[in-house]
Formats: structure tokens, sequence, C-alpha cells
């Protein structure tokens, strides 16, 4: 099926239906010839939000019920009186009142002691090993994401099987499979909007076939292809739906695009978007200020996505991640440093909401890593192996996650 | 073959005995050392550079006193930036920080704010915040200008990696402001000196300070002294009147004071600056680091906004840095010690050998060249002139594996396109924003650790995409920002194979793959007028897989 797959996209979308062998392909370039919406038929999405810099998680998702929070953080706790309460214990930071409907509908889960257990404090190496997924290892060479790809063969290779908004290809993504990079899906191709565009596609495409290696000539591959399937399912023309209503900016333009993808019906499995300023080290604010403008926007592109893609969000799971946690303690410039574990988020259909998920170590002197930072009681390796496996059916994490032997599941994914 | 043979003789003529042989001829090592030394060939370059020899080239390249080319002075002229002053940069800035929260007084929510547009925000800005934000905007357009119009190439190629080395970040609150002086008075005069004073010249400059918030940095519990007289000129200053409003104002000041010790430049200039990730230093040892920078600051108004050290602030106890004991109350004295220390450092000379190995010899830096960088390093007490020379001297320099071998970064590809066709940039932001736009817009890496140098992190499908754009709009001599005059140096013929054959020649050396040429030929068949098929054939050479390659 894989290699009828390759020959299909080569032989050009049209090309299919004279084929006539591959049913599940006819159904779906159908789907999309059509326009009709939902994601390739059986297939789930995986959505990843990289929160770059080191998110406090102590902000986002806050333990107002812990007096030893306040304490800490004389200047920049979160004031129990805005804090959009959870469970009684943990609540959402003010500026992600717009996830608490997801909480409420139980397709929301919060993860707060989650992290790498190598203790590194260097932003590089800690994104680095949450990408390439073996912490402390750094001699790898493509990403989890990539991994899943390149072992999950059951599921069909589109162009669009991974794809990351942004101009480069994120570490996540890097690896033999084939994943996509893609800044702006209404700009992507060759001729921009002029009329040349196929022509030069073709003249481009015979160059890199012939004279390409490594990988400039599967970088070149994989473009060519993208471009044709684009051409025909034209995802750009979908609107927001619902009457969601995105933010500006980078992300909501980006999960807005993912979502289009997703109606699109273009086989989008694992899609990956980042997000940069968490790095708080001064003057981080608490309900207002720094920290609340970036969480503002985080609260309403993911409110604004689940909105948008409605129904479909039961094959649908978002995932954010941060490489550490920050400090207990506020600093000495009204921020907090690098630390160790995090909270991270999940949303979707799949979801088994409504819950703090993996055990709270609590703020205590005993409890904290290195007598300074939250403990780390989820290995993010499990987090994103149940995921994987529960959400997107992955058989065998031991090529993703490699020399992992897994823990315990936190349990966010319903069975 | 013979001539080739005499430019061979030439280009060892000028080696000296410790020099390796380039292997091939010596167009071939002029175009090699184009590509490596130099953002790219320029129109009869390759033969000029041949002809004098390409050892000698690239002495000559090494022994420039400063970094400016007195060539360019006219066209630097047209930077304001270069001439406004810091203070008046800095002055701009916070007046422009004031109309903004006079503004937002009567001024929109953030949520309102986020829901403009770019444009809207820009006309909403300040007069004084826009003015700024053009000048610095030169900033990056000036790097684009020097790249590919100075004759002083490897300086430009060192002020780029180091500037990438030493990164900054412009949106990070004041850092753009001192970005011109960090620039031009921290790095480019000493891209060929000691690393040291390269070094110490960095943890000096406000740019970093700010960037790093080791201007913010202060042994906990330290308080400035604050004499009547000066806090009286703030309120003053400040506009505040008695009763509450001083209150919440003072409380506000307060808050924002710093008040203890911030480690973040201390682990970057272990992890990033000197030793490496992996150069042996622990959590320990970057909580020291820190506490010895305590009082490295950057001056008030005042006082000139430089550099200055606040014994108020440092920490007087004793300190100890990778086994080595700093002795208590030595002030600004123990941050020079610890400059050297970490500078002189074997696992410093490594990281940094590799890294320079890197970026000229091959994204996986084999052990020959780096031993030789180190060396160098060694024997010369950190010169860099003399590990740069120790790495053009290397075998794996002129090895034929690394030739064209290493994908050009975004900024490599489009000076070099520009320069293969003796275009000119002009002096707005807009060449520098295609660099931005095909994935590395300079000073806007926001994280410490730079644009990287491996071909995984610049090649994938958008990318290229946006590659093959870009040159299509530069064969049709359509880039915003810069002018291409084709007819000087490709004159249109309606001859496709003369065609061909001098786009090969202009852009590729003549070495383009008979494959390459062929489908260039093909796709031109049909095309009859001459300067169509000529921007087609460039644009397809430009954006061809060939041209990606260094």
């Amino acid at each position: 099926m894989t290699i009828s797959r390759r020959v299909f996209v080569r032989a050009g979308a049209l090309g299919l239906v004279s084929f006539g062998f591959d049913p599940l392909f006819l159904s779906r370039a159908a789907y999309a010839a059509q326009g009709v919406s939902g994601p390739a038929r059986g297939g789930r999405t995986l959505v990843c939000l990289f929160q770059r810099g080191a998110v406090d998680g102590l902000s986002m998702i806050v333990p107002h019920g812990d007096e030893q929070y306040y304490r800490e953080r004389p200047r920049i706790a979160i004031p129990r009186s805005t804090v959009v309460d959870l469970d009684g214990h943990f609540g959402l930071h003010p500026r992600l009142a717009p996830l608490k409907p997801f909480w409420d509908a139980g397709t929301l889960a919060v993860v707060p002691a989650v992290g790498s257990p190598d203790g590194t404090r260097s932003h590089f190496d800690a994104q680095d090993y949450m990408e390439s997924g073996t912490p402390g290892v750094k001699s790898t060479t493509d990403g989890w994401a990539n991994r899943y790809c390149q072992n999950a063969r059951e599921h069909t290779d589109t162009p669009f099987r991974a794809v990351a908004f942004g101009p480069q290809l994120p570490r996540i993504m890097a690896g033999t499979a084939p994943a996509l990079a893609i800044d702006d899906l209404r700009s992507f191709g060759v001729g921009g909007r002029a009329g040349n565009g196929d022509r030069l596609s073709r003249a481009f495409e015979s160059l890199y076939e012939g004279s390409a290696t490594g990988l400039l000539a599967t970088s070149a591959e994989e473009s060519f292809e993208a471009i044709r399937m684009l051409k025909t399912a034209n995802p750009s023309a979908r609107g927001a739906e619902n009457g969601a209503v995105y933010p500006r900016g980078k992300l909501g333009e980006s999960l807005q695009q993912i979502a289009q993808l997703i109606k699109a019906g273009l086989g989008l499995e694992i899609a990956f978007a980042d997000m940069g300023g968490w790095d708080t080290h001064v003057n981080q604010g608490n309900d207002q200020g720094q920290l609340a403008l970036r969480l503002t926007e985080l609260g309403q592109a993911l409110g604004a996505f689940a909105t948008d893609l409605g129904e479909r969000m039961r094959d649908v799971c978002v995932l954010t991640m941060s490489e550490f946690g920050r400090t207990i303690r506020e600093n000495g410039t009204g921020g907090t440093d690098h630390g160790h574990g995090t909270a991270m988020l999940v949303l979707g259909g799949t979801v088994a909401g409504k819950q703090v998920a993996g055990s709270w170590p609590g703020l205590s002197a005993e409890a904290r890593y290195e007598g300074r930072d939250v403990a780390v009681t989820t290995d993010f390796r499990d987090l994103f192996g149940e995921i994987l496996t529960r959400h997107l059916g992955a058989r065998d994490l031991s090529a993703v996650f490699p020399g992992y032997a897994a823990g315990k599941s936190p349990g966010v994914i319903r069975g | 073959m013979t001539r080739s043979c005499l430019l061979l003789a030439a280009a060892l003529s000028a080696a000296p005995v410790a020099a390796q042989p380039p292997v091939s001829t010596a167009r071939d090592s002029a175009i090699h050392v184009l590509n490596r030394l130099a953002f790219g060939a320029a129109p009869g370059l390759v033969d000029r550079i041949a002809g004098e020899g390409v050892l000698r080239w690239i002495d000559r390249q090494l022994a420039v006193p400063t970094t400016e080319d007195p060539g360019l002075r006219g066209v630097l002229a047209q930077f304001d930036l270069l001439r406004t002053p810091e203070s008046e940069l800095v002055r701009s800035y916070f007046e422009a920080q004031r109309e903004r929260r006079a503004d937002r007084r009567a001024a929109p929510s953030d949520s309102a704010m986020n829901a403009m547009s770019p444009d809207e925000r820009e006309r909403r800005m300040p007069p004084e915040a826009r003015e700024l934000r053009g000048l610095i905007m030169q900033a990056p357009q000036l790097v684009m200008v020097r790249a590919v119009s100075s004759e002083h190439q490897l300086a430009e190629v060192m002020a780029d990696f180091w500037s990438n080395h030493f990164n900054i970040f412009i949106g990070k609150n004041v850092t753009r402001v001192y970005l011109p002086s960090y620039i031009e008075e921290t790095i480019r005069p000493r891209v060929f000196g000691r690393f040291e004073d390269l070094l110490i010249a960095v943890a000096k400059s406000p740019a970093m300070m700010v960037y790093l918030d080791n201007a913010q940095s202060i042994m906990p519990g330290a308080r400035p002294p604050e004499p009547g007289r000066f806090a009286g000129r703030r309120r003053a200053l400040l506009g505040l009147r008695g009763g509450r409003r001083l209150d919440s104002a003072r409380l506000a000041l307060e808050e924002r004071r710093p008040s203890g010790l911030n480690e973040n430049y201390a682990r970057e200039l272990m992890e990033l600056h000197t030793l490496g990730v992996d150069g042996g230093y622990t959590q320990h040892d970057v909580t020291e680091v820190a506490r010895v920078l305590t009082g490295w600051s950057v001056a008030r108004p005042i006082q000139g906004y430089g550099f200055v050290f606040n014994g108020w602030a440092h920490d007087r106890g004793t300190k100890t840095v990778l086994g080595v004991e700093f002795p208590a109350g030595r002030g600004q004295e123990e941050g020079l010690l610890l400059l050297g220390m970490l500078a002189e450092h074997p696992s410093t000379a490594h990281y940094i050998g590799a890294k320079l190995c890197a970026r000229f010899v091959s994204d996986s830096p084999p052990d020959g060249c780096v031993d030789n960088a180190v060396a160098a390093w060694k024997r010369s007490g950190g010169e860099l002139r003399e590990v740069l020379r120790a790495i053009f001297r290397s075998p794996d320099f002129w090895a034929p594996a690394n030739r064209s071998a290493k994908v050009k970064s975004p900024l490599e590809f489009v000076v070099s396109a520009v320069r293969v066709l003796g275009g000119t940039p002009d002096a707005t932001p807009r060449l520098a924003g295609a660099v931005g736009r095909l994935g590395q817009p300079l000073y806007q890496h926001v994280a410490p650790n730079g644009y990287p140098e491996h071909e995984e992190d610049w090649v994938n499908s958008g990318a290229l995409l946006n590659r093959m754009n870009f040159a299509m709009q530069l064969a049709a001599n359509r880039v915003p920002g810069v002018t291409v005059d084709l007819d000087r140096v490709l004159p249109a013929t309606s001859d496709h194979s003369v065609l061909i054959e001098a786009v090969d020649r202009l852009v590729l050396g003549g070495r383009m793959t008979p494959r390459t040429r062929s489908v260039i030929a093909q796709q031109i068949a049909e095309i009859t007028d001459p300067v169509q098929a000529r921007a087609f054939a460039l644009g397809l050479a430009i954006g061809g897989p060939e041209f990606q390659k260094q």
C-alpha cells in the first residue's frame, strides 16, 4: 500500500482514478476532491505545541490550594481570587479561561508535574532531549515524531502525514520519514500566486530529480508531491467554523491552518507548532503582565482551534509541551529561573478529561528536585507514549523511545 | 590545461612550507575559498583569485587590519544608524516607552491590541518609536550590504560567525538599542583578535548584559545607595506628587528593582560562549560564576549607558569555579580573571575550534582539522587569526570530499545569489527581509545558541521551495531592495546553448552537471523571448540543487 501511494502521488493526483487499485486512497482522494470534511478515514491527528523557553508550569496550572505556593512567590503568584478553579486545589491561569468549557465537557486533562529525567537546565539540551525523545543522549539524529512515522507503517504515507508550521523543520520531526515544514499554507508552492506555477514546479522537479542527492533530493521530492495534493484539496478555502475566532499572530495562524489541513482530509497525523517568549527571568508578572500576555494568546488560540473543529475534535488530540519548568521560588528580578518539572495540557475527544493526571509531589522542601524545583513524577515519554499508543494506535514504542522501559501511564487517553 | 597548471603553480608559490597543496586546479581552489571564506563568487573574481594565487589571497584576507572596507564608505553613508550615537538611541527608546505608557491609559486593552493587524499597530506607534524602529531595522540590512559588497569577505564571514556565536535577540526589551554598538564596536573590531579580548568585550557589552540578564543580577539583599538628592530627582522625573499615587508608584519601582542572583548569563557563558555543554562544569559552577559576575551591569542614563561595575551589588564572598578558588573581595577583577580562565580552558579551544571547522570545513568536522585548530589555539594563546590560518592549511579543508559539500544557510544563499549576479542592495531592510523569510531573520534568533550550522536545520521542503521562488524573482530582477544589472553580467541571447554556457560559467563556475544542462535546455526550449529565456535559465540555475551547496 505504501508503495502504491508513492506511485500514485508521483503520477499526479488525477492519475489515481485511472490506476483503479487501492480503494482507501480512492475514497480519500474523493473526500479531498469533493470537499467532504473530516480527517482521513479512520485517521486521527496529534497536534504538538511546543512552548519554547520553559513555561512556568506553576503559573499555567496554579496549585492555589497550596499555601507554600503563595509564600514562595510574593510578587508573581496568581491571586486566588482570579484563578479559574479546576478541582479545589489546582486552577487555570485566568488567561486560560477559554479552556474551562473543555475541562467541564471532559475533554481537557492537565499534567502538573511532568518532564525529563535528565537534570539539565539548558534550554537547548532540554528542548533537544524532548524532541529527540532520548533524554541524556545527544547523538540521536532524529526526532520521536519522525521515528513514530518510520515505524508505524500500517498508516499510509502522504506528504501531509507529518507537518510542522514554521520556516524550519523542528528536531522533533527530523529523520528519514517524510515530513513537511510549512510556513504558510497559502503561499506553499513555486511561483507564489502568479500564473506560471505549474510550469515552474515541473522544471524544478526534474532539476532536483536529476541533479540533487541526499537531503536536497528527498526534500524536493516531498515538496512537489505536497504541491500537487494541496492544489486538489485547497484547504485554505475553508474558513473557521462554529464562530471560532483565532487570535492574531503566528500561533493562531498555525493552528487555523492545522485545522484546515484536518478538514481537507489530507491524512495529517502529527502536526507541530511552537511559540516562544516563555523564558521569564525578569518581571514575569502574575494575572497581568508578560507571562499573562503569552497565556492569553495560547488560551485564545487553543480555544479557537477546538471550537473551529467542533465535532471533528473527536479524532484530534492537542498536547502542549515545554522543555522544563521554572524555580518554585521567584528570583530577585520578579521572574523565575530554570527549573525542572512543568505542566502540560492534553485536549481532545479521546482525552480522559476533567482530571489532574499523574501524581503531584507538592512544593514542600523535601518533595523538591534539588531543593528548588518541582519534581518530575511523570516522565514525558510516558505521557507522549500513552498518546501515541492509545490515540494514534502505535504498537511498538521501543523504536520511538529507544532504551526506555515504560513507566506508569498517566491515563490521559480513554482506553 | 597548461594554463591551469601554471595557475596552480602560482597558487603554490605563495604557500608557506606547512601548507597543503590544493589538489585540483587553481580555479577549483578559488571557487572553494570563495564559497567558504567569502559569501560566494562575484563576476570575474574566480579568475582574479586564481591568478593572484589562492593562498596569497587567503593571507591577504587574514591580514585585513580593520574590519571595514574603504571601498564601502560611500555605500555605508546611506545608513543613518552608523551616525546615530548610542545615547540618542537609548533616549529615543525610553522616550517612546514613556509615550506608550501615557498612551496606554487612554488606549485599548491588551486583547484589543492583540486583535490589531501589524500595520494598525505600527500606525498606533508613537513617532519616536517608529523612527527608532526604522533606524534599528538598518542593522540587518547593513549585514547584507557588507556581505554582498565588501572586499574584506573573510572579515564579514567572521562578523557573521561571531555575532551568531555571541547571539543576542533584538526583540528583548532595550537590547535592540544596544545592538549597533555591539556589532560595530564590540564584535567587528575583534573578529581576528585574541578570543579572550572578544569574550571580555562581549561580557561588558550592554547588549549581552541586558539580553542574558546579568545587568539585573545582584547579591541577594544588596541595595543600591540612593542619596536623597537622586531619589528626589527620580521622583521629579516621574512627575510624582505626594499622596497615594506616590505610594503606588514607589511600590511599582520597588517591585521592579532587582533583588537577587540571576544565573542566565553565567550558564550560557560556559555552555555556549566558552566551554561547551560538555565542557565539565556543574550547576554549582553556574551559581558561582553568577556570584563572581554580580555587579557587572549597565550604567544609568546619567552615567552614560555603558558598562559599569556596581560595587554595592557585588557578592564579596569567596567563590570556587571549576575547582579554582576566587579569594574574597577582589571586585571587578574577579570577573576578568574568570573570563581569562574560561578563555584559556582546553574545553574552550576544542569547542570553538570544532565550531569553526564545522563552519569552514564540514558539518561533521574531521578530527584532524579540529586538532590543528586546537594546536594553533594553544600555541598562540587563542589568537583567532592563527586558529583560522591553521584550519585553512589543514588537509581536511582542501579534501575533495569536503568541497561543495555544505548546504548554504539562508544568509549565505541570498548573499551568494546576489553576488554572483553582481547585484547591489539598497539601504532599505527589504533584502534582509528576504533572508528572514527563508528562515534566518538576522538578530532575531531568540535563543542564545544562535543559528545552527547543519544542513538538516536548513533543508526541508518548505524552505527549499522558498529558495526556488527567491531565485526566480532575483533572476527577473524583481527582488525588492536589490538591483541586478543582468545585461552587464549576462547579455541576453536567442542562442540557447550560448545562454546555458554563460549561465554555467557565471553561476556554477563552469561545473554544471550534464543533467542540469539538459533539463534547463528542455525547459527553455519553447521560450523565444531571449530576456525571458535568460530569466528562466538563471532562476533554475540559482534555485537548483548545485547552487544550494558550497
